[in-house]
């Protein structure tokens, strides 16, 4: 989930549970209250009436019936005495209920005290009632109010707060838009600073930047340091494979001594391969190739074919080109071929005398896939593991393998954003898959 | 014919050199950008040997220089250890003749300075005679008698290169490099070049007996004449 939409939902959830409560409080208080001032009236009446009652016979207020009613014009008040059984425990307390009544048309709601007194001997209860029908609808009303109010304040603040963020982030995504996002390759990282007066996002900004000035100056670095290591490392080789030549060639040498001129000449040849392997892989990682060729993949492959005949044959091996598809890609075409080359090799090295090499294809989707499996001596769960690590030999008759071929594979293949697999049984062959146009997960905007 | 050697490793100048001057040829020595510029202004030179990476500059630029002057016919190889793809592109787009990644054999940069020259002189007497033999390197034919023997590419290059290098010993891994080039210096297998090699003898022995065809073992190849 995005910043903006988590702030924004968060607001929401708050905003609306400070509504909920502050709602409710009101709602709550506007009762308490308002119940409260009729209750005080109610005290009033009761005590008016009370002094009223002792200065003048109860009797004649009552007369000969047993119940006294009094009701003002518009029924908004009454007053009732009613005699009750005696009861010479006198208590002063007063009891606040709320009831309906009705009358010859319409029922009104009312808050109505109740009250016992003794007088003369006699036990009475007094109820003093007053309508509430007028504050109810006060109360409804107000609570309507207070929702209608409520409810556009959180609109409101929600269209400010969700403005306010979207405006206050929008130096923070665009910071990860144009500098996380857009970059695959800190060698063209955009050094601009992004506008924003929040000092977090500019130090954001200002540490990514520096993080990746770092990372290319080390890429520059390396590069440099490739250079050199080819230049400084070649060229001691090379003075020296000249000189055991130049031995070979003018010295009378006993066979033993050119047997082993002739043997370190080797040694160096493989120390020579070693450095250009690591130099090729160390230049694709470091993007010094382009890719601007336009790479039919059935052709390398026939080309590789060519050059590989002889291997094949001497192998007695058959070989099955059932390439259906012309498949174009934009890449490198000498790293094509070398990846192609490289994998054709490993089939036919690997496998046994008068065995298969099959080479495949398939379109799905427009995912392009070529399969190239073998009947060959095959790898284990955990050789298939480490097959992509530098320096990973097989045992292998094969002398002349410095377990660099697959790392080379490996670095331009994800050069080409291709995706390869590595199936495998030991002992029965193995499947190597090449997968094209695999969307790049790196260049799915977020 | 004489060469300039421009490279400022002496060690490797020092070698280069013992090896051609072997090989007939005269050679003089550069070590600097500098020098170079002197020696290529006052003397003409068949072939000029030239390593990119020089102390007080880049060999490009000598290169540009030279391909700036009038009436020059200097063919340049390049020598350097920067293996760049782009630096072998450049130097020869820029009129460099041939292009060698150090480090390389002694062998192969003779094998393409007689190129070099042949594409140069169009030489006509290109014909070795090699025990009655006749190798033509401009149709790329080896006669016997006025028949041809039916090669396929690969076995010429190797015989040619064995011709051309002959009496010296050259590796599996020399001549696998120079027949196939930069494609297998990855995993190179050697014994590649064992398949070529026995059928070019077994095509040249239903001509004449090839005694002279030597395999030195676990070694390579020599023809000794």
């Amino acid at each position: 989930m995005k910043l903006q939409v988590k702030l924004a939902l968060y607001n929401t959830l708050t905003k609306v549970a400070i509504i909920l409560f502050t709602g409710l409080l009101i709602l709550l208080s506007i009762e308490k209250i308002s119940y409260n001032h009729i209750e005080l009236r109610l005290e009033n009446d009761k005590e008016q009436t009370l002094k009223n009652l002792s200065s003048s016979e109860i009797s004649s207020i009552l007369g000969d019936k047993k119940a006294y009613t009094d009701y003002n014009i518009l029924k908004e008040e009454f007053i009732t005495i009613t005699q009750t059984k005696y009861n010479p425990e006198i208590t002063r307390e007063v009891k606040f209920t709320t009831e309906t009544r009705d009358f010859d048309k319409y029922t009104q709601t009312y808050r109505i005290l109740t009250h016992r007194l003794n007088f003369n001997g006699h036990t009475y209860i007094l109820h003093i009632g007053v309508a509430i029908e007028s504050v109810e609808e006060l109360k409804s009303i107000i609570k309507k109010f207070t929702i209608v109010v409520l409810v556009i304040a959180l609109v409101l603040t929600l269209i400010s707060d969700l403005v306010f963020t979207k405006f206050l982030l929008a130096p923070f995504y665009k910071i990860i838009d144009r500098k996380l996002i857009k970059v695959n390759d800190p060698m063209n990282f955009d050094y601009q600073k992004i506008k924003t007066t929040t000092q977090d996002f500019e130090l954001l900004d200002d540490s990514i930047s520096s993080l990746m000035k770092k990372i290319s100056n080390l890429f520059i670095l390396e590069k440099q340091f490739i250079a050199n290591v080819s230049h400084e490392l070649l060229t001691p080789i090379s003075i020296i494979s000249s000189r055991l030549e130049n031995i070979l060639l003018h010295e009378e040498l006993s066979e033993g001594s050119e047997n082993k001129m002739h043997a370190s000449l080797k040694t160096l040849n493989r120390l020579k391969s070693i450095i250009n392997s690591l130099l090729l892989i160390s230049k694709v990682e470091n993007n010094q190739y382009d890719k601007a060729d336009m790479v039919m993949i059935a052709a390398v492959v026939m080309e590789i074919q060519e050059e590989l005949e002889d291997r094949i044959e001497e192998r007695q091996l058959t070989f099955s080109n059932n390439l259906k598809y012309i498949y174009t890609i934009k890449g490198n075409r000498p790293l094509m071929h070398t990846l192609l080359f490289n994998l054709i090799n490993n089939a036919i090295k690997y496998n046994n005398a008068g065995g298969a090499i099959i080479i495949s294809d398939e379109l799905k989707e427009g995912i392009y896939k070529v399969i190239i499996s073998d009947t060959g001596t095959g790898m284990d769960k955990k050789q298939i593991e480490n097959a992509f690590n530098r320096f990973e030999k097989l045992d292998t008759d094969e002398k002349e393998s410095y377990g660099l071929g697959l790392a080379i594979v490996k670095s331009i293949t994800t050069f080409h954003d291709i995706k390869v697999q590595i199936n495998s049984v030991k002992g029965e062959g193995t499947t190597v898959t090449l997968i094209f146009n695999v969307p790049n997960p790196n260049l799915i905007a977020a | 014919m004489n060469v300039l050697i421009v490279e400022d490793e002496k060690g490797l100048a020092l070698e280069v050199d013992e090896f051609l001057s072997h090989e007939g040829f005269t050679v003089e020595h550069a070590r600097t950008k500098k020098s170079a510029e002197e020696k290529i202004f006052v003397n003409n030179y068949d072939f000029i040997l030239l390593d990119l990476g020089l102390p007080d500059g880049d060999g490009f630029d000598l290169l540009k220089m030279l391909k700036g002057l009038d009436k020059r016919d200097d063919a340049v190889i390049i020598l350097t250890a920067r293996g760049a793809v782009d630096d072998r592109v450049s130097g020869l787009e820029q009129g460099a003749d041939d292009y060698l990644a150090k480090p390389f054999s002694l062998s192969e940069l003779l094998a393409r300075m007689h190129a070099i020259t042949r594409r140069k002189h169009r030489l006509e007497s290109n014909d070795i005679n090699i025990k009655g033999l006749k190798v033509n390197i401009q149709n790329r034919t080896v006669m016997f008698n006025d028949e041809r023997i039916n090669l396929t590419k690969k076995e010429f290059e190797i015989f040619n290169y064995l011709v051309l290098n002959k009496n010296r010993v050259i590796s599996r891994t020399n001549l696998t490099e120079h027949v196939w080039g930069d494609v297998l210096e990855i995993n190179s297998d050697s014994n590649f070049v064992d398949v070529h090699v026995k059928n070019l003898r077994k095509k040249l022995s239903q001509y004449i007996p090839i005694d002279w065809f030597e395999t030195v073992r676990s070694i390579g190849y020599r023809i000794n004449i």
